[in-house]
């Protein structure tokens, strides 16, 4: 652990998103007990913890994925902004346009690139004209670094890409409806290291512009891109701090065994 | 760890080359699954070579038919008395009023071939002839009413014992016991064949013409009742297909999951195993007697191929039901999470993504659901278009819906049950044209699947 950026980087920034008392329940089990976080907004929050300890079933619940499950149940209050987005007066469509969301699998629609991209902005009318949109496809893959690599061919399928290409892709897709959080459920389990680099180069540019929530199972990319740390186990969030503080002096010892690889 | 190491090995070190008893024994094994499999390949193959040879050896006689071509004298005197070419009285000219003549002109063809035969009575030379001639007569005099006074040669059916005998299905010995024709007949036919007045040649309307009565296999086709199975396949396309398609994603996407559309589900599964026949008695009960009879609508009427489309239409919405939602099912939850993860609605992320996707499935589902529908014969029986004689084509589109008509298994069901052994000819015959239309669609089937599949 010899990159040491998340040391220079501040952390006091405006607070996005609050959780406060989240439990969520899949019919009779409990996957996640008492979750309180606040995630600041223009800062990558990482989640780590063991398989099934609810990261990302708390992810899924910040843009209300979950809905689509039947028998999952979500109490407690998630406020974006200071809205309930549990509220019944929220459309989860107007929500999922506001944060957006990245999938552990690549799954680029099978469609044209630039269909891929100009889905999301279309079904959300963002764009008055085909220019307007074309300029929008442009700026969410130039914003999802694999413009260079694909300009010349935006009508090819999607599915065409390699995974790393279709992972920036599907990020590029998300910022096309330019969300203001940006949620990221192991978006490089299904790459190779050069690819895995490339996305998390793009994650940390992101920054600067999203509130970014990234679930992942490698300590060290938490460690590389983050700024704040949730550790999750057995749906308790067991601790929640900067990511400095986390890697180098955690305060519960589940985090450390965790991170020195005795649990999990 | 320690306690693995030191037990004694399960499995003693032998030359990899020597084969143990055991794998011998698995290996046998595996060789008589194989040849199972081939054998029951084998036979499977065997059935349907045995099938194919029959259908095809004994149904391509229905498709020619014995011509004898007869050049007739249309006499003014016999067909228009009054001689105005008025059409009223050339039409009361009934089809006896055309016997004398045809009599007339199959003797002017016994002189002029040179032919000998006992045979001179009209009434029994005409026994060459199907009993349609006269019919064909009087239909090309009303037509062409100019050609009265002409000779006008003819192309009419051989009565289908003179077919039998050119096709080789009536001999000699068969005849003396046949009142309707004598083997002096057949050696006058013997002499026509070789001066070519009697000709087998392909005959276009056992294909396109209507049904006929009993006694005239030679003339019966099969073309109206195609028409009738065309208007019915379009009732259960256009019905079936869109509440078919509708059904399955309410259930597969929108639908909670509880109990009742667990039974829903398991009452959808059990419909299809309905028999067909069922489904006609229903049909019968409800479209018949309760929408045709107590509520009066005249649409709704035994024999009509709307009512038989319903029925089919019942049929096969499991069918489609069933096979859409496995084509939904397909489709990988990943697509559905992109789109709703972008911020499409429900029905947008089924609309542009799911179903594009589920397309090539639910096609080929709702083709196989038509081919089986086409098929079908049970179901027909109790609303009446199985025996029904397709005798005249529909005047319209409309009434194409709803005048009585068979369709093409009943059709071909009713002549294999009728006496006269060309019937059955043509029973084989209409087998064929019925597994061309089958095969038809189940190409088109597997070339819709090709042409939209699409990976993901």
């Amino acid at each position: 652990m010899d990159d040491l950026r998340y040391m220079e980087m501040p952390v006091d920034q405006d607070t996005k998103i609050s959780a406060s008392n989240v439990q969520v329940y899949y019919g009779d089990n409990q996957a996640i007990k008492d979750v309180n976080v606040e995630i600041a907004d223009k800062t990558v929050t990482a989640f780590i913890g063991p398989s099934g300890c609810g990261k990302s079933t708390f992810l899924r619940c910040l843009n209300r994925m979950n809905d689509t499950i039947d028998i999952c149940r979500v109490e407690g209050t998630i406020k974006i902004d200071g809205d309930d987005i549990y509220d019944s007066a929220v459309d989860p469509v107007q929500l999922r346009a506001k944060v957006g969301m990245v999938f552990q699998k690549p799954n680029p629609f099978p469609k044209s690139i630039y269909d891929n991209v100009a889905y999301g902005p279309k079904v959300h009318g963002l764009a008055k004209s085909k220019a307007d949109l074309d300029v929008i496809v442009e700026k969410a893959l130039r914003r999802g670094a694999i413009w260079d690599e694909v300009k010349d061919r935006l009508h090819a399928p999607g599915t065409g890409l390699s995974g790393g290409q279709q992972q920036r892709l599907c990020i590029a897709r998300a910022v096309a409806t330019e969300p203001e959080v940006l949620l990221m459920d192991e978006p490089c389990s299904a790459l190779d290291p050069i690819a895995t680099a490339q996305v998390e180069e793009l994650i940390d540019e992101l920054r600067q512009s999203y509130s970014l929530v990234i679930v992942t199972h490698s300590m060290q990319q938490a460690a590389r891109v983050s700024q704040r740390t949730a550790f999750f186990h057995l749906g308790n969030l067991v601790e929640f701090g900067d990511t400095s503080q986390i890697f180098t002096n955690p305060q519960d010892s589940r985090t450390e065994s965790y991170i020195t690889g005795r649990i999990g | 760890m320690t306690d693995a190491s030191n037990a004694a090995p399960l499995r003693e070190k032998k030359s990899l080359l020597a084969v143990d008893a055991r794998t011998k024994k698995r290996n046998a094994a595996e060789a008589r699954f194989k040849m199972y499999g081939i054998i029951a390949i084998t036979l499977g193959l065997l059935f349907l070579a045995v099938l194919i040879t029959t259908i095809i050896s004994r149904g391509t006689g229905a498709f020619a038919q014995t011509f004898i071509s007869v050049p007739v004298e249309l006499r003014e005197d016999k067909l228009d008395k009054k001689g105005n070419r008025n059409l009223e009285d050339i039409k009361k000219v009934s089809t006896f009023g055309y016997n004398p003549l045809l009599g007339d002109a199959l003797s002017a063809v016994i002189l002029e071939g040179g032919f000998t035969t006992e045979i001179t009575k009209s009434k029994e030379l005409r026994k060459l002839l199907s009993s349609s001639a006269v019919g064909q007569m009087r239909a090309y005099v009303i037509e062409n009413t100019d050609q009265i006074g002409q000779t006008v040669t003819f192309d009419f059916f051989a009565s289908s014992r003179v077919d039998g005998y050119i096709k080789g299905r009536v001999t000699r010995e068969d005849l003396a016991r046949d009142k309707n024709l004598s083997a002096e007949h057949l050696d006058l036919v013997d002499q026509m064949i070789e001066a070519g007045v009697v000709r087998k040649k392909f005959n276009p309307s056992f294909i396109f013409g209507a049904d006929a009565s009993e006694s005239r296999p030679e003339q019966a086709g099969l073309g109206v009742s195609m028409l009738g199975s065309l208007f019915m396949m379009l009732v259960v396309l256009f019905l079936a297909l869109p509440i078919g398609v509708a059904a399955s994603i309410y259930l597969e996407e929108f639908a909670p999951k509880n109990r009742l559309t667990d039974l829903i589900e398991v009452n959808i599964s059990n419909l299809a195993a309905v028999p067909s026949i069922v489904f006609g008695i229903l049909g019968l009960a409800f479209f018949i007697q309760f929408c045709g009879g107590y509520l009066g609508i005249a649409a709704m009427k035994a024999s009509a191929p709307l009512v038989g489309g319903l029925v089919l239409t019942l049929m096969t919405l499991p069918t489609i039901i069933i096979s859409t939602r496995a084509a939904l099912k397909a489709v990988p939850p990943s697509i559905r999470d992109a789109a709703l993860g972008v911020g499409a609605s429900k029905m947008q992320t089924v609309f542009h993504h799911v179903l594009p996707l589920a397309a090539p499935g639910i096609l080929t589902g709702t083709i196989i659901g038509l081919a089986q529908a086409l098929g079908e014969t049970a179901p027909l029986l109790l609303i009446g278009m199985v025996g029904y004689i397709a005798s005249n084509y529909p005047d319209s589109v409309l009434s194409g819906f709803t005048d009585p008509n068979s369709a093409m298994p009943a059709q071909i069901f009713e002549w294999a049950k009728r006496a006269d052994p060309a019937f059955y000819e043509r029973a084989w015959g209409g087998i064929i044209i019925l597994l061309v239309f089958l095969m038809t669609m189940n190409i088109i089937a597997i070339l819709l699947r090709r042409r939209f599949e699409r990976r993901w």
